[in-house]
């Protein structure tokens, strides 16, 4: 590559790249000072009527464009945006003066203050301001959304997209660069669905402008500017060496359709079923027969092998229904998986007996795990009351760095245990997985995680309990084989990525994988932990 | 013309918040009649604006007034039957 082609480095999504223009969206311009207007009531009440009219249509077209939940999500705003109590209180501001824009931020304050105070509706407060906005903006034709082109190709650049820009992404956007945001934000999962190559936390992007040219190459983690495809990382090639994969490699699943499509790959079980999505939705509890037959129609449609259950998994982010869940300043150190327990044993007892009696109905090979779990006193309790319920093997999840050294003293107690690396990495370095600013730091082949999953996978093999990995991180090819050098049994991918893995474990014996996972713990950053283990994988072709 | 009038409690243990507050305003503009909602004793809010009925602050637990401007009873019990189902939660 010539020197004059700048490189941005960031982390990749997507095993494809892209080569197109930049078309860079401009942080949203502030709104114009609050203002009087000239003394046409009507002019200004017309205003508000064709903008409310206005953002109505684009949130109409928002939602049709959208999935379900997203959808209703846009429903519910356009009949707030829509309220007649609403307008009259911005024709009030008009009367006393303002126009058209400021009367309706007004008008929407009025309302954000009566709501106020209220947990309920902390979100629909946000949610209705920039609604406000949106009005005031088309009043002075400043547009607030991302006005993308419907034709070409281009490279959408900014500092991060919301799920109300994400869902404007028109067939045009065949590549997307964020300046923050991580492998697990927003953007990032819409990519990765809709196979849109793209570089997230990439800070250099800042600097990037409308009309360049520009490479998107993800499996490089990093921008190319004026480069063209030629230039791309290839995505690694791994050559079968063996029928078999050196570890296990499972498939995850939250429903019924997951558990469909993963027994047409080529998993070799379940390593992960969420069970949420059986109760995130209902309004009240399912009955133990729901329950059991919910199970037992997911378990017999699962790929061949064990499948591992994951206990209730809801916290005050996001709540059951029917599980009274209290506001809580940081859900995520809050009262969420198997804390649970302490308000609602009955829930998770009866939950237990569903898996038992589906485990019997189907034959099938059920292991049962909780979440959350930080003490060696949780896991205990956790495997006697599971013990006591069913016939199943019994493990929890590694998520919090707690518990990894209580690892030596269960065996005997567990049958196994399965890391959940997006959790574990929140924990570990105290960033939420969610900040649009720490997305680095949510990276697997930070050289901080990879050295605690050693460590979780010693202390496992020395207690004599089976090790897995369920997180992100074991959907990456490359990272599997680190994964099964560090000693774990079994790895856990999504359903799409399970051919890969499988792949990638076929290419490889087991010194190699050794090898190469001692090559990533050398790192000092997680740039240079992944480049040593690429370094080391490639070393083997020769 | 008259109005009818009856209570309802909410059962939702989030309260009175968003999802039923559209699911009533949608079933009053489809009724085209007027309906006010409120506490006992304080003021009544129309029930065609969502968010004057999230402003009412509803608790669990607390009953409701709902006003109905029609002599026709069976309509009025229908929808204070409907609005009674979306408070359960």
């Amino acid at each position: 590559m010539s020197s004059n082609h700048k490189v941005l480095s960031g982390l990749g999504v997507g095993l494809e790249a892209v080569a197109a223009e930049v078309f860079r969206v401009a942080p949203a311009k502030p709104l114009p000072i609050p203002a009087n207007h000239t003394g046409d009531k009507e002019a200004e009440m017309r205003k508000v009527r064709s903008a409310v009219d206005a953002v109505s249509s684009q949130l109409q077209e928002l939602g049709a464009k959208s999935e379900e939940t997203t959808r209703e999500i846009f429903e519910a705003l356009e009949m707030i945006l829509q309220d007649e109590a609403l307008f009259e209180q911005a024709v009030e501001q008009i009367d006393q003066g303002f126009e058209a824009g400021t009367a309706f931020v007004n008008a929407v304050e009025t309302f954000a203050e009566l709501l106020a105070g209220d947990e309920t509706f902390e979100e629909r407060i946000a949610d209705i301001r920039d609604l406000g906005r949106r009005v005031a903006g088309h009043v002075h034709g400043i547009s607030l959304g991302l006005d993308l082109p419907n034709t070409g190709s281009y490279v959408l650049v900014g500092e991060d997209f919301s799920p109300a820009d994400t869902a404007q992404f028109t067939d045009a956007v065949v590549g997307v660069v964020t300046i923050a945001g991580g492998p697990t934000s927003h953007t990032a999962i819409i990519c990765r669905s809709r196979s849109i190559p793209a570089v997230v936390s990439c800070q250099g992007a800042k600097d990037l402008l409308s009309g360049q040219l520009v490479l998107v190459d993800p499996v490089g983690d990093r921008v190319v500017v004026g480069a063209d495809l030629s230039s791309a990382t290839r995505a690694l090639s791994f050559v079968s060496k063996s029928q078999e994969p050196l570890v296990s490699v499972r498939a995850n699943i939250g429903s019924l359709e997951d558990a469909v499509t993963a027994a047409t790959s080529a998993a070799k079980g379940v390593g992960l079923f969420r069970t949420e999505l059986l109760y995130l939705s209902s309004k009240q509890k399912p009955s133990l027969q729901q329950q059991i037959d919910s199970y037992t129609e997911i378990l017999a449609a699962c790929p061949e092998g064990p499948i591992v259950v994951r206990t209730i998994d809801a916290g005050s982010d996001k709540p059951v229904p029917f599980l009274n869940m209290p506001h809580e300043e940081n859900p995520a150190l809050g009262v969420r998986g198997f804390r649970l327990i302490k308000e609602h044993r009955d829930f998770i007892t009866e939950q237990l007996k569903a898996i038992e009696s589906a485990r019997a109905k189907t034959g099938r090979d059920v292991w049962v795990m909780a979440p959350m779990i930080a003490s060696y006193q949780e896991a205990v309790e956790f495997a006697e009351l599971a013990r006591s319920l069913g016939e199943y093997k019994v493990g929890i999840m590694i998520e919090t760095p707690g518990i990894i050294s209580a690892i030596k003293h269960l065996g005997g107690k567990l049958d196994f245990v399965s890391v959940g690396t997006n959790d574990l990495s929140q924990y570990l370095f105290a960033a939420d997985r969610m900040h649009s600013q720490l997305g680095a730091l949510m990276n697997h082949w930070q050289p901080g995680l990879i050295s605690a999953l050693a460590d979780i996978a010693n202390l496992s093999a020395m207690a004599g309990i089976h090790s897995g990995v369920c997180g992100e991180s074991a959907s990456d090819p490359a990272f599997s084989i680190v994964l099964a050098g560090l000693g774990f049994n079994s790895v856990s991918a999504s359903p799409s990525q399970v051919g890969q893995v499988r792949s990638a474990l076929m290419s490889v014996d087991k010194d190699q994988a050794m090898l190469v996972s001692k090559a990533a713990l050398e790192g000092l950053s997680a740039e240079q932990s992944k480049s040593l283990a690429l370094e080391k994988l490639a070393s083997f072709e020769g | 013309m008259s109005t009818i009038s009856a209570q309802v409690v909410i059962e939702d243990p989030i309260g009175f918040h968003a999802r039923p507050a559209g699911q009533i305003v949608k079933l009053v503009k489809e009724s085209g009649l007027e309906v006010r909602i409120g506490k006992p004793s304080e003021k009544m809010v129309k029930a065609n604006s969502p968010l004057s009925l999230m402003a009412l602050k509803g608790k669990s637990g607390e009953t409701l007034v709902v006003e109905i401007d029609t002599e026709d009873q069976g309509v009025a019990d229908g929808i204070v039957s409907q609005i009674q189902e979306f408070l359960k939660g």
